[in-house]
């Protein structure tokens, strides 16, 4: 492995100073399990890493605590923590199911839950180090190539899945972002946190290299239920085929309001909005659920070897939303 | 010495050297050892407490956990399988959780506590998992099992009592290749195992018996050949091809030589070493030019450290010309394409002639003209890894003109030979030695061009050298299974007896020819008129060669299809359907010794009750659609020579055998079978192996051939022993007795092999594409089963690999580039324990007078049958047929639609 220097700032404050002074050579480390990879790999240049595993002080970063309306979670949380602590069982399933689902539990244990929102692609020719527009290059591989595993949704120039389980729950759940950065901070909502390669075609969401995901607020909402479904293509240890957060505020057996977004179908967590228009103020009955598959995937734009994706997100979005809505 | 004096230096000698030829040249002279020292890396100084003992440190901030744990502690029992955290290899406990040490750096565990596979025992108290592992048969090779054990105890440590599905999500992260899972979970969850022999056991043999060596396995105690280290020791690392097919126009080792630790730098240049066992056909370099698949090796450095050898590499400036490249083996014979190798793609008979591969009997105009129904299909097989945990390495050491080897082979003595041969030293200057080793399932059979290459650093150096290759590295450098192409012709009348078989196959050999490339399985069926022609074909991918049942997964999996279907087009159970069609004879020509593959379909029809669960397919589209198949397989079971060497001292046998053990239990079949023959306790057997220095020739552990061919040995070595006793009438007292035998048993005229009946039950979820087992029985016949324990592991195993090539398992090309982009445990999607269903076992023990107590093969047999009855259920199941490889979410919706 190349030379690194391993920095254990005491601060958040004094974290983005050390980010600030070491540009692109310098990388936060949550867990450090990809990071660690891609270093191995040269996909990425860093050589300093800024371990916030080795703050003094933590603050709120590897907490759950409950807020006056809702939760806020810590950037340092871990996956394995989030999937099992109470009060995300309680309110919010289907982040825990998110969490639950990722990876390994050796991967789990130390990956957190900013690492898991703010993942680089696993698109095969990001990570073979093809010179591909993730790398600076300027071309998709995988928009003529072996794309299987591409986008659907919301693709060019680079094709590549946005590879979290989490993001796409935290959106359905209405929770926002506390990023610290040199000038402070900024809240901002998880579904403005993303970032379609044809806005900027070298990053997946608008963190700056110098700014921190810090915290995550999320909501409480009378009523709700949610759920996170996942395809894979093994049962362990691989990204989702394609994925489904949902949401639900229920009155009676009525939806009140429907927030739904597909996982690993688009370079970005992919909301489904007419989906959520079509579902508001009614009975979830099966011509229904059947009518939201349609339509999430209309619009669909499967490259050569990925239109399986469209009849899974059809069939997975389908039955997601019955089996939530059937839910006593 | 000063930096400028030293570069000088250091430049003529790349002059000297490029000019000649190794063996003759030394980039360094005696006295003058390129002995700089890389400057410093970023330290810090940590503490921690490492199974209960606390250690503070200087720790460079690169080191990841597992460097610290197995380099610098000397706590080797963790192993690296990935280094990317995707195969849990390295898995140890971090502050009581499992965490993959691979993927955290040392200084991150500052002020942690952590637990290795050496931390759990309780001085000579094993940990009960420990010795639930020992009794439940959880290691085969072992080199998984540290790992596995860990996140076993953390899944107990926190839930006591876990549930089966509990137990395989905590071991979610713990790939196993000898996928031995069910073990694994049965020990966990206290389960022991049931399987015993259904012959009268004798003393020894026919008994179940944990490994001899179980103990050292699940300890972490078991050296494997990355565990070893050598005084002076360098580390070597290599330069693979980026292109499918290029010229290499220039190489500049400047820089690397000028990096201080930097020891020696090879290229094509300065070594002209060929690696005979490498191509069968060709000559093949260790270093070749041009370079001719993504992952040729192109240079090689030795250096102080891993990371200094790691730098080197990135300063040695290569300039490649593309040449135009061929993936596809089809594609690769059509005129005007670019030959991979001179003369042609088409890869040349033995008697040079280039022509396909031909086997034919009968007259197929008239069978086909006698046919009522035929049916034309055609499957396509893909590139399939072995994916041993092990990657390959080497620990090479010159001592004068004497090299001692540590290497994770499947045959030392093999080893030895190809050493000898390829370095042009007599073969007792090579000593060849493996104690443990991590798998291989045929790509280990032979030296590996790790093997050599290590060598001749070693020698350029004048120190020991170790080449550890990278999981990529062993992915792209280490052949998998051959991908094929099958066109099959099959007729037969109304009644359903078959006329005519024909195929027509292509197998994609790399640009080497390493192996056969055959493609098995006509010679199941009885009819008169077949022709087979197989042509392996060279191409750019990388080098195809001996995986599992070499020739048969893929074929059998062609064959059983096409039978499947023409079953279905006569509308006759494809039970009876086999049933009918058997032959007695291979090739329909050659008597078999025993033939037990009809008691295997019948007895395991009736244990899966297939009359009363097959039906014939409707085409049906439920959501989930439930469907069965059933396929057939068979494997030779050869006799041939071996030698073995009894020493018996003070009521005390040693056996001396120069086997390697690659986790099919040989050690303790070989003991097994040398108290039965001296009816001695298990316990008063030793067994000395895999160093060629103690042991006499063996075949190797390759071609399921060691328990007949070694055991023949030991039961000829052990007549004689006895002999000797007898002859002292008592009067042995402390004398010691050797006995030695080299048997080379033939069976003329006949055939041997093993053979087996595949039953499974499969869901396909017609919605999202998934294809689940459900059921799955194997029934086997092996001859006498020498350790029902053991040998139950080996079918679990093989079926659960077979399992992932049907579904899947497949390294992926871009064709564009030529370039694989799927290298690794993540991409490859290797089975995991969440994948990996139950496999129920029976076998069947005839009498069979030719091998050692009967016994035949275990190892290559189970994965035989496996994809070809999943796609037969697939097809029962949904009316489609799935014709490609691997049968994925894509090639499901695909087939459904």
């Amino acid at each position: 492995m190349r030379r690194l220097t391993n920095v254990n700032p005491a601060s958040l404050v004094e974290s983005v100073e050390r980010l600030t002074a070491d540009g692109t050579r310098a990388a936060v480390v949550g867990g450090g399990t990809d990071l660690l990879g891609m270093i191995k790999d040269d996909l990425v240049p860093t050589e300093v890493l800024v371990n916030l595993k080795g703050l003094t002080e933590r603050g709120s970063l590897d907490l759950v605590e409950t807020e006056p309306v809702g939760i806020r979670i810590g950037g340092l949380v871990t996956l394995a923590q989030l999937s099992t602590h109470p009060l995300v069982t309680a309110q919010y399933r289907g982040l825990a199911e998110a969490a639950g689902s990722a990876a390994t539990p050796q991967i789990r244990n130390v990956g957190t839950v900013a690492g898991n929102i703010c993942q680089r692609p696993w698109c095969w020719y990001f990570r073979q180090n093809f010179p591909c527009y993730k790398h600076g290059g300027n071309r998709c591989f995988s928009r003529v190539g072996e794309n299987e595993f591409n986008a659907i949704f919301g693709g060019g120039p680079s094709y590549i899945v946005h590879p979290s389980d989490t993001a796409p729950a935290l959106i359905t759940l209405g929770a926002n972002f506390r990023i610290v950065g040199p000038s402070g901070e900024r809240v901002i909502s998880a579904s403005d946190f993303f970032t379609l390669p044809r806005t900027d075609v070298s990053r997946e969401n608008i963190l700056e290299p110098n700014e921190v995901l810090a915290n995550i607020y999320v909501p409480s909402t009378p009523g709700l239920r949610s759920t996170y479904a996942k395809v894979l293509d093994r049962e362990a240890w691989t990204h989702a085929v394609t994925s489904v957060a949902l949401a639900l505020e229920m009155d009676g057996n009525v939806v009140s309001r429907a927030s739904i977004v597909l996982g690993g179908v688009a370079p970005i967590p992919w909301p489904l909005k007419a989906v959520e228009e079509l579902l508001a103020g009614q009975r979830i009955t099966e011509s229904l659920a059947a009518e939201a598959g349609r339509l999430a995937v209309d619009g669909a734009q499967p490259l050569s070897k990925n239109g399986y994706k469209v009849t899974l997100t059809e069939n997975l979005v389908r039955n997601t939303l019955q089996s939530l809505a059937n839910e006593v | 010495m000063n930096p400028v004096s030293r570069r000088a230096f250091l430049k003529s000698s790349v002059a000297v050297t490029a000019a000649t030829t190794f063996p003759r040249t030394r980039l360094s002279a005696a006295g003058q050892e390129p002995d700089g020292v890389p400057p410093a890396a970023p330290q810090t100084t940590i503490s921690l407490r490492v199974n209960s003992e606390r250690h503070t440190l200087e720790v460079e901030d690169r080191w990841t956990l597992v460097e610290l744990l197995r380099d610098h502690l000397q706590l080797t029992g963790t192993k690296v399988g990935c280094d990317r955290g995707e195969c849990g290899a390295c898995t140890v406990h971090l502050d009581g959780m499992p965490v993959y040490s691979c993927s955290q750096l040392a200084v991150w565990a500052d002020g942690r506590e952590v637990t290795t596979v050496e931390g759990l025992a309780d001085g000579v108290h094993l940990d009960p998992l420990q010795q639930a592992f020992i009794d439940g048969d959880g290691p085969q090779c072992g080199f998984c099992t540290s790992g596995q054990l860990m996140s076993a105890k953390a899944v107990v440590m926190t839930n006591p009592n876990p549930t089966e599905d509990e137990v395989r999500q905590g071991m979610a992260g713990n790939i196993c290749r000898c996928s031995n899972y069910n073990r694994y979970v049965a020990a966990v969850m206290s389960r022991p195992p049931q399987q015993a022999s259904r012959l009268d056991p004798l003393a020894t043999v026919g008994v179940s018996h944990p490994r001899i060596d179980a103990r050292e396995r699940v300890t972490g105690l078991a050296q494997y050949t990355g565990d070893v280290a050598v005084p002076d020791m360098l580390y070597a690392r290599v330069i693979r091809s980026p292109h499918p097919h290029a010229r290499i126009t220039r190489i500049d080792t400047t820089h690397a030589l000028e990096m201080p630790g930097v020891h020696v730098v090879l290229t094509r240049q300065q070594c002209d070493v060929t690696w005979s066992s490498g191509d069968s056909h060709n000559p093949r370099y260790l270093f070749n030019n041009p370079v001719r698949f993504v992952g040729d090796p192109v240079a090689a450095v030795a250096a102080i450290d891993r990371h200094t050898a790691e730098a080197a590499l990135k300063v040695i400036d290569v300039d490649y010309e593309p040449l135009d490249f061929v993936l596809d083996h089809e594609e690769a014979l059509l005129s005007g394409i670019v030959e991979v190798q001179p003369g042609g793609n088409l890869s040349p008979r033995r008697d040079g002639e280039r022509l396909p591969e031909i086997y034919q009997r009968g007259d197929l105009d008239v069978g086909f003209a006698a046919s009522d129904v035929i049916v034309e299909e055609t499957y396509v097989s893909k590139h399939h890894n072995n994916a041993q945990m092990e990657p390959r390495s080497a620990v090479a050491q010159w001592t004068g003109d004497q090299l001692t080897l540590w290497s994770p082979t499947q045959g030392i003595s093999n080893t030895r030979r190809d050493m000898a041969r390829d370095l042009d030293i007599p073969p007792e200057r090579v000593r060849v030695i493996c104690q443990y080793m991590g798998g291989g399932f045929g790509n280990k059979n032979q030296n590996q061009d790790s093997d050599l290459i290590a060598a001749v650093l070693a020698r350029e150096a004048g120190r020991p050298v170790k080449l550890e290759l990278t999981r990529k590295e062993d992915f792209l450098g280490v052949h998998g299974r051959w991908p094929t192409t099958q066109h099959y012709k099959i007729g037969a009348s109304r009644d359903g007896t078959l006329q005519a078989l024909q195929l027509r196959g292509y197998s994609g050999m790399g640009p080497h020819r390493k192996s056969s490339g055959g493609i098995a399985g006509i010679e199941l069926f009885r009819c008169p008129n077949v022709r087979r022609e197989v042509s392996p074909v060279y191409t750019n991918m990388t080098v195809a060669a001996n995986f599992r049942g070499p020739a048969y997964p893929q074929g059998v999996w062609g064959i059983e299809s096409v039978m499947d279907q023409l079953a279905h087009e006569l509308a006759i159970d494809p039970l009876d359907f086999h049933l009918h069609n058997l032959t007695r004879e291979y090739n329909d020509e050659t008597p078999y010794t025993s033939w037990s593959l009809r008691e295997c379909i019948t007895e395991g029809a009736d244990r899966f009750d297939w009359a009363n669960r097959w039906r014939q397919p409707n085409g049906r589209t439920d959501r989930v659609a439930r469907g069965v198949g059933m396929a057939i397989g068979m494997f030779a079971a050869r006799l041939g020579r071996s030698s073995a060497v009894l020493r018996l001292e003070q009521n005390h046998l040693w056996l001396h055998i120069g086997v390697t053990d690659i986790g099919t239990a040989t050690k303790t079949a070989m003991a097994q079978i040398a108290a039965e023959a001296m009816d001695m306790n298990l316990t008063d057997v030793t067994v000395v192996w895999g160093d060629t220095d103690q042991c006499p020739y063996s075949v190797g552990e390759s071609g399921s051939r060691t328990t007949t061919h070694t055991g023949h040995a030991i039961i000829q070595a052990a007549e004689d022993l006895k002999r000797q006793i007898a002859a002292l009438n008592g009067a042995l007292g402390d004398r010691p007795l050797i006995a030695q035998a080299t048997p080379e048993p033939t069976i003329e005229g006949m055939a041997r092999y093993a053979s087996a009946a595949h039953f499974v039950e499969i869901e396909v979820d017609t919605e999202l594409g998934g294809i689940a087992v459900m059921q799955y029985l194997a029934m086997h016949e092996s001859g006498r089963i020498i350790n029902p324990l053991t040998a139950e592991s080996q079918i679990k195993g093989g079926v659960t690999m077979g399992i992932g090539m049907a579904l899947h398992e497949e390294l992926v090309y871009d064709r564009a580039t030529g370039v694989p982009v799927n290298p690794g445990y993540y991409g490859a999607k290797v089975m995991t324990h969440l994948d990996a269903p139950e496999i129920e076992v029976h076998f069947i023990e005839p009498i069979d007078t030719f091998g050692p107590y009967s016994a035949k093969n275990v190892g290559e047999p189970p994965v035989i049958p496996v994809v070809a009855a999943i796609g037969n259920a697939v097809f029962n199941a949904t009316g489609r047929r799935i014709k490609e490889l691997p049968m994925t979410r894509t090639r499901v919706v695909e087939a459904l639609a």
